[in-house]
């Protein structure tokens, strides 16, 4: 599948000169499941447009399989790595949602039986089977939100990346996704998502990211990222640990980032 | 100052069905209610409502009475009750005016439209931008912030107004953590200093922390009114839609799992 | 939950008006009030349509457009922004006038049945002069003025915060549309949309991009209407300015002067005295 490495990366912004990253190295193995926190401004929009070519590195390297991603077109680089972006009044076109959802395979070379499943699939994931023939703009807005996230899923690219797809959604809606990704990931596809959401971030993935200033200031599973030991670094980028690791370093009983790991040890005390 | 919402309904231009039905409601001084539901569910047409941009500006039809102490504003000019009522969206573009060069000129914008004295209006202007902890951003170009840098610069531009009631659909929907805190912080002195505020969100820690009482829409009807932990602290919400707060997940997960751990309950209980 | 504080006293620095605001341009010409700037760019233009002859045209740029843009240090700007405006006009009058003056004898050039004549030249140099007069002065007033500064100064005269509001934002409306565009373009490409291939492609790749652009600007004028709303835009009456460009007795007497001198030169032109 894909490997995805980031060497040296910096990117200064022509317009203001704003350095938004300030040398990231990174290696993202294929299949992983990656959150991407920190405050706003910290770099991780401008470090993931850099996945898919969007942006083009002012130094560094960023290699996709062990191929530099400069050398390719933005358009070749979808086929390996599909990105949602937040909003998705800034992508959806279609009229019908159908339509939608066939663009991006469609692009990438799909017909026939292979493009009905690939978006049936998607379709399915989003929960909008039997919206198919749906106005986009008839649907509200966080259902549209998740036909932007069908729309990418149906190109089926080996590494999938999700700017927020949690904002705005209701409890369902952050099931659905929530749901996608582990799906997706079950298929050996790797995926990395913005997210702001700690509950979110800290149940769904295996591996986070922590970007404060344009730099990776923590990197690890949920249960490194919200000990006790990384909070001051967390807290330096305005981010907070989850309650359960609150609760649980209270109790002393190690990192349990999650409902179910703070279950777990204090079962395990008793 | 109280705003009262008895048997409203509304309809939109051209729809067939009412988005919401029969809803009593009261907001007073110094409350913070938060406004909860599955999507669609009608919540960004109750802020629209209570704000009064629905009609007047968003066209449809409104059933029932809205009174402001008690009097009726049906009649109301949408610029007598926007300079008692303001509004907050989520989408941060669309509420910057786009026409000034500098976030303090921005968030003066509204207190300049009220014929204040250009004193008052400078001073409203620093206040809302220390509250938010953005004054060091007043010399920047507000197009050319993030969108949680301009989700906070619309803020202070309400904030400025120094509205009796404030009616916010979804303001931390852009926002980080810290930004979070920044605008759940704002809310609590606003209220403190006397306004009401209705907030519309899907974070149910932010609602849990900051109001006092909670209303809970489905299908455009009330589904649940009262006060917070009572509210969100019933099982059945989540058909509703509505995300359960932190800790009332994990006391669940807890007794679920069959665990009796009082130290545990009372770390949850101090929360 | 902490106790709040009051909102109304969160500001305990008095910190008064703030000093970027008004921007004082960098030269004394740009420090000029808007009006005047405008003023002097009208007459000019119309004084060169007025005036006949070359040397009335050349001393104009040289006087009202030329001195002003050295005085405020926008020369070269000035020299390579208004040539590029002004070329298409003056290319065509050149070459038009050059080679099919009537009544031009004196030729200068024969290329084949086409015959240049130096009346033809002398006749095309007159509307050249002309031409860079008016791009000169409108190219001088963009440099050294900004759009808003003139909107506050006529809002401080008495035009309505409405108007001047839609003024100003009609300024805003491509560069917003032009971001918009962009970020669309963006999505699209993510998703496969080929924009670096042939021009057929890149053809077929508008409709995903005008189609939003166009819509999403639309659905926006709604909620941007209501925020505007909200924020007090339709009480009627004046609002409180936080600051507006200065004027003076002498500049708003110059601007008399101009508009008079004006008149006179046309008055002049109509008796027959000039042109």
């Amino acid at each position: 599948m894909a490997e995805l490495r980031v060497a040296g990366l910096v990117h200064v912004y022509r317009d203001g000169g704003v350095r938004a990253l300030d040398g990231v190295d990174l290696t993202i193995r294929a299949g992983e499941r990656v959150a991407l926190i920190g405050q706003n401004g910290s770099g991780k929009t401008t470090l993931v447009r850099h996945l898919n070519g969007l942006l083009r590195p002012t130094e560094g390297r960023v290699t996709i399989d062990g191929t530099d991603a400069s050398s390719l077109t933005v358009a070749r680089l979808a086929s390996r790595v599909g990105l949602v972006f937040q909003d998705p009044d800034r992508q959806i076109f279609a009229g019908s949602v159908r339509a939608e959802v066939e663009f991006g395979p469609r692009n990438l070379g799909r017909t026939g039986t292979d493009l009905r499943t690939a978006v049936t699939e998607a379709l399915q994931a989003s929960g909008l089977v039997g919206e198919e023939g749906t106005n986009p703009y008839d649907l509200g807005q966080s259902r549209r939100k998740l036909l932007a996230l069908a729309s990418v899923l149906a190109m089926q690219t080996p590494v999938l990346v999700l700017d927020e797809p949690t904002t705005g959604q209701d409890a369902r809606g952050v099931e659905r996704v929530g749901a996608a990704v582990k799906a997706v990931s079950e298929e050996g596809r790797t995926v990395i998502a913005i997210s702001h959401d700690m509950r979110f971030v800290a149940e769904i993935f295996e591996r986070v990211i922590v970007m404060r200033a344009g730099r990776v200031t923590l990197d690890g599973s949920p249960r490194d990222v919200f000990a006790a030991e990384a909070w001051q670094a967390l807290r330096s980028t305005y981010l907070e640990p989850t309650l359960p690791a609150i609760i649980g370093h209270r109790l002393g009983l190690g990192s349990t980032p999650t409902d179910a790991s703070l279950v777990e040890a204090v079962a395990g005390a008793q | 100052m109280t705003i009262a919402l008895s048997g409203v309904g509304y309809r939109y231009a051209g729809a067939t069905k009412a988005a919401l039905l029969d809803v009593d409601l009261e907001l007073r001084d110094g409350e913070v209610i938060g406004l909860a539901g599955a999507s669609e569910a009608g919540k960004t047409t109750l802020c629209l409502v209570v704000s009064g941009l629905a009609p007047r500006t968003v066209g449809g039809q409104v059933r029932g009475t809205i009174t402001l102490d008690g009097e009726d504003v049906d009649t109301w000019p949408m610029h007598r009750l926007s300079q008692r009522i303001g509004i907050g969206f989520q989408n941060p573009s669309t509420q910057l005016s786009q026409v000034t060069d500098t976030v303090f000129e921005e968030v003066a914008f509204g207190p300049m439209n009220l014929g204040l004295t250009r004193d008052d209006v400078v001073a409203r202007t620093w206040a809302a931008l220390e509250t938010l902890r953005i004054d060091e951003l007043a010399e920047r170009d507000p197009r050319r912030l993030s969108g949680g840098q301009q989700q906070l610069v619309a803020m202070a531009g309400l904030l400025a107004m120094r509205p009796e009631h404030l009616v916010l659909d979804e303001p931390t929907a852009q926002l980080d953590p810290a930004g979070t805190h920044l605008v759940a912080d704002a809310i609590r002195r606003l209220a403190a200093d006397g306004a009401s505020i209705l907030i519309a969100e899907h974070k149910a820690d932010l609602l849990a922390a900051i109001c006092s009482r909670v209303i809970v829409l489905d299908g455009g009807r009330v589904a649940r009114l009262g006060a917070t932990d009572e509210i969100l602290g019933d099982p059945t919400i989540g058909e509703l839609g509505v995300a359960e707060p932190s800790s009332v997940r994990l006391s669940r997960a807890v007794q679920a799992a069959g665990v009796q751990s009082d130290r545990l309950a009372r770390a949850l209980a101090d929360g | 939950m902490a106790g709040g504080s009051r909102l109304s006293e969160a500001s305990a620095t008095n910190r008064g008006v703030p000093d970027f605001l008004g921007r004082p341009g960098p030269s004394a010409y740009h420090r000029l009030n808007p009006l005047t700037k405008a003023t002097l760019a009208t007459v000019t233009a119309i004084a060169a349509v007025v005036i006949g002859g070359l040397s009335g045209p050349t001393i104009l740029v040289v006087v009202a457009v030329i001195g002003p843009a050295i005085a405020a240090g926008v020369l070269g700007r000035l020299a390579r922004m208004s040539l590029l405006l002004a070329l298409p006009i003056a290319l065509s009058a050149l070459l038009v006038n050059v080679f099919f003056f009537p009544g031009g004898e004196t030729v200068l050039l024969r290329i084949g049945p086409i015959v240049a004549t130096a009346e033809g030249l002398a006749f095309a140099l007159e509307i050249l002069a002309r031409i860079m007069a008016i791009s000169g002065a409108i190219t001088l007033f963009y440099l050294t003025t900004r759009p808003a500064d003139l909107v506050v100064d006529l809002e401080r005269r008495g035009i309505s915060p409405r108007v001047a509001f839609v003024a100003n934002a009609s300024v805003q409306t491509v560069p917003a549309m032009v971001e918009r565009a962009a970020q669309i373009t963006a999505a699209q490409r993510a998703r496969g949309m080929d924009t670096e291939g042939s021009v057929w492609r890149r053809v077929r790749g508008i409709v995903p991009i005008v189609g939003p652009v166009i819509l999403g600007s639309i659905a926006e004028v709604e909620e941007r209407t209501m925020a505007l709303e909200a924020r007090g835009f339709t009480r009627p009456g004046r609002r409180t300015l936080l600051w507006a460009p200065s004027d003076s007795g002498g500049q708003s007497l110059a601007r008399w002067a101009l508009i008079a001198a004006l008149a006179a030169l046309i008055a002049a032109r109509v008796a027959g005295v000039v042109g």
